[in-house]
């Protein structure tokens, strides 16, 4: 136990007093996120700014006038009308491919004349046809809102009482006419969802990349440089170098995974945008429970992956080799957390909680959507810890094969 | 008994496709160490000499309990490397090339942390690092990081390390390797120093002037086997010789003319 801490203690003294490592692997990963990701939800907000004020072109004909008025009430940016009459059709085509323009508008001839003339015995519906061009965003967030507008301006003559005698009587139905708030929901839910939407495929990966970047040094390294045999002859257990070194690795991979952490959620404000209610924190919608709980799945996590980047790191000869060897593991870890990401739930299914990290990851996701199942839970801590008790195992019977550790 | 017993040890190892084609050789295996035996005993300096390859390094790999043998054992102070490795690695003291120190790390640091490994008191420890330090002119460097220490300085290091433990048994292998004649000087002078404290040194080397000054007893090794192992004079006599080096290169040849080399 006294070697265990010894072998611990100089592994997290070799990164803590080395500024550049303590730089890279814990202050980086948030630092970086953070940047990364308010920048991400800066360029989401200012393309939807960017839509609000952006003037809209459109080129019309026999539009009626009641309708452009309406328009100019209803869009803050007035759009910018030219009557396709002052050019020839084919030309305002071309401005619309080139996406000078945003959108065409031909109304039939007495368009409004033809509306009102309902109870005339040829009546027929009057026509607007409408071009856009959907490879131009202006031109496609356009068509969006001209339809809305159309329809709900020329929506009221539906419901002409004159032209039906009754709007009552063209309806079959009404809903929530009860007057009843409809929308029933956890108020927290919806951002829980969003998160664990989002957080179990980054965590993973943090947790990861945390570990690729000392692991390989701390073993392979040892063996590419010599300085392994050296610890090799005391007499030291080797079942005690595999736990120190494993447990020092895995206490600097979560102090890189929980930078990374601070990173996202400081920059979920941002991210997020306006999904989020202002005057309240994100992190304050999970209790100090949930917290633990992550924190725990987190920690066993980070056991499981160390574990495996160790003693795929004491097989390799080089850290060269070994980083990429644990490439493969890394991608396939993305993979889980990508998998699981539109699921929007942690999976039900028990076996599911004994495949590691794919068993952290849906856990992850009951925590953050608060669909925390018992029996769930106990089966991811028990099964990751025998993960690790078998990479442990491993580990002491690599650091004990003279073929691995002395390999040229 | 603080004798260091090898007793008829054989150690094979696969070829790489790689290693056959340097050796030019199609067999698959290569016996590196074949039934070698040989007695140290305390108060003396047992030398162990052989031309590259010859399987010095195995033989003291095996000793000091980094590789297993395929057949025989060691004894260290009554320990065997194959059932009681952990309690021989409490026992000796390992110096060679390939035991490297980690740059990261301050000669004070590592000391301490090996001393700990060691399970010594850290008031001892403390003792130890400062005669030995002193001895070796370490405490001028003691916290500069070992990356960036000189190689002779580097080796100073190694051994004060090596002997944390203050350990009956002290094995190094070519320990006066780039140094300057100074520093070789006092770590041939500490070895004497061993010796004269009752410890068993065995010495291994391919420089037959270090042999003749420092070895009270000598074997020499050739393609894996124990050629001779005596007494210096003695070896010197039965063979007709008057010196090692003569010696020395009269039983390369008769391998040579056995087609063994």
């Amino acid at each position: 136990m006294k070697n265990i801490f010894t072998i611990f203690k100089k592994e997290f003294y070799r990164v803590m007093s080395d500024k550049r490592l303590i730089f890279t692997t814990i202050l980086l990963p948030g630092l970086a996120i953070f940047v990364m990701y308010s920048a991400m939800g800066g360029a989401i907000n200012n393309s939807s700014d960017d839509m609000d004020s952006h003037k809209i072109i459109v080129y019309t004909e026999n539009m009626p006038n009641e309708f452009r008025l309406y328009i100019n009430q209803e869009i803050p940016e007035n759009p910018e009308f030219h009557d396709v009459a002052d050019s020839d059709m084919d030309t305002v085509v071309a401005l619309l491919k080139e996406g000078d323009i945003d959108l065409i508008i031909l109304f039939d001839e007495d368009f409004m004349t033809v509306l009102e003339d309902y109870e005339s015995l040829n009546y027929t519906l009057p026509n607007v046809d409408v071009y856009f061009n959907p490879g131009e965003r202006y031109s496609e967030n356009s068509i969006g809102v001209f339809y809305g507008y159309l329809n709900s301006f020329f929506h009221n003559e539906a419901t002409n009482p004159d032209r039906y005698g009754s709007a009552y009587d063209i309806a079959t139905f009404n809903t929530n006419n009860n007057g009843l708030p409809f929308v029933v929901q956890y108020e927290n839910k919806g951002i829980g969802q969003g998160l664990s939407m989002l957080l179990p495929m980054l965590i993973i990966m943090f947790l990861f990349s945390g570990a690729m970047s000392i692991g390989p040094d701390s073993i392979a390294g040892e063996k590419e440089r010599g300085t392994i045999a050296t610890l090799l002859v005391t007499p030291v257990k080797r079942s005690e170098i595999a736990i120190g070194k494993v447990m020092s690795l895995s206490l600097i991979s979560l102090m890189s995974a929980i930078s990374s952490f601070i990173g996202i959620i400081l920059s979920l404000p941002k991210l997020l945008g306006g999904q989020l209610p202002t005057d309240v924190p994100v992190y304050s919608i999970y209790s100090i429970n949930d917290y633990l709980m992550l924190l725990s799945i987190i920690f066993v996590t980070v056991l499981v992956i160390v574990g495996l980047i160790s003693v795929i790191s004491a097989y390799a000869k080089t850290i060269k080799e070994a980083s990429t060897l644990i490439l493969p593991f890394y991608f396939l870890s993305i993979m889980i957390g990508i998998s699981t990401m539109f699921s929007g739930e942690g999976n039900t299914d028990l076996y599911v909680y004994l495949i590691p990290i794919y068993s952290s990851v849906n856990m992850i996701i009951s925590i953050l959507s608060f669909e925390v199942i018992g029996i769930h839970y106990l089966l991811t801590i028990v099964s990751s810890l025998v993960y690790v008790s078998i990479f442990i195992y491993v580990l002491n019977r690599l650091f004990q094969s003279e073929t691995i550790m002395f390999s040229k | 008994m603080n004798t260091l017993e090898v007793k008829n040890i054989t150690k094979t190892f696969k070829l790489s496709k790689k290693q056959r084609k340097l050796e030019k050789t199609d067999d698959k295996h290569k016996i590196a160490v074949n039934d070698l035996s040989f007695i140290a005993y305390p108060g003396e300096i047992f030398g162990l000499l052989g031309p590259n390859g010859a399987g010095k390094t195995t033989c003291l790999r095996a000793i000091s309990t980094l590789i297993k043998p395929d057949e025989g054992d060691v004894l260290v102070g009554g320990s065997s490397v194959v059932n009681e490795s952990f309690d021989v690695r409490g026992k000796i003291g390992f110096l060679t090339s390939e035991l490297k120190l980690e740059d990261h790390f301050t000669p004070n640091y590592l000391f301490a942390y090996f001393g700990r490994l060691h399970g010594i008191e850290k008031d001892v420890i403390e003792e130890r690092r400062q005669s030995l330090f002193s001895r070796f002119g370490i405490d001028k460097f003691q916290e500069v990081k070992v990356g960036d220490l000189s190689t002779g300085m580097k080796q100073k290091t190694s051994i004060a390390i090596s002997l944390v433990h203050d350990p009956e048994f002290v094995i190094f292998d070519e320990p006066t390797n780039g140094l300057d004649v100074l520093t070789a000087r006092s770590v041939t002078d500490y070895l004497l120093d061993l010796r004269n404290q009752g410890k068993t040194v065995i010495l291994s080397t391919h420089i037959l002037s270090v042999v003749e000054k420092l070895c009270d007893r000598v074997g020499i090794i050739i393609n894996g086997r124990m050629k001779v192992c005596d007494k210096l004079d003695t070896v010197l006599a039965e063979n007709n010789e008057e010196d090692l080096e003569e010696l020395f290169f009269k039983l390369i040849q008769d391998e040579e003319l056995r087609g063994e080399l």
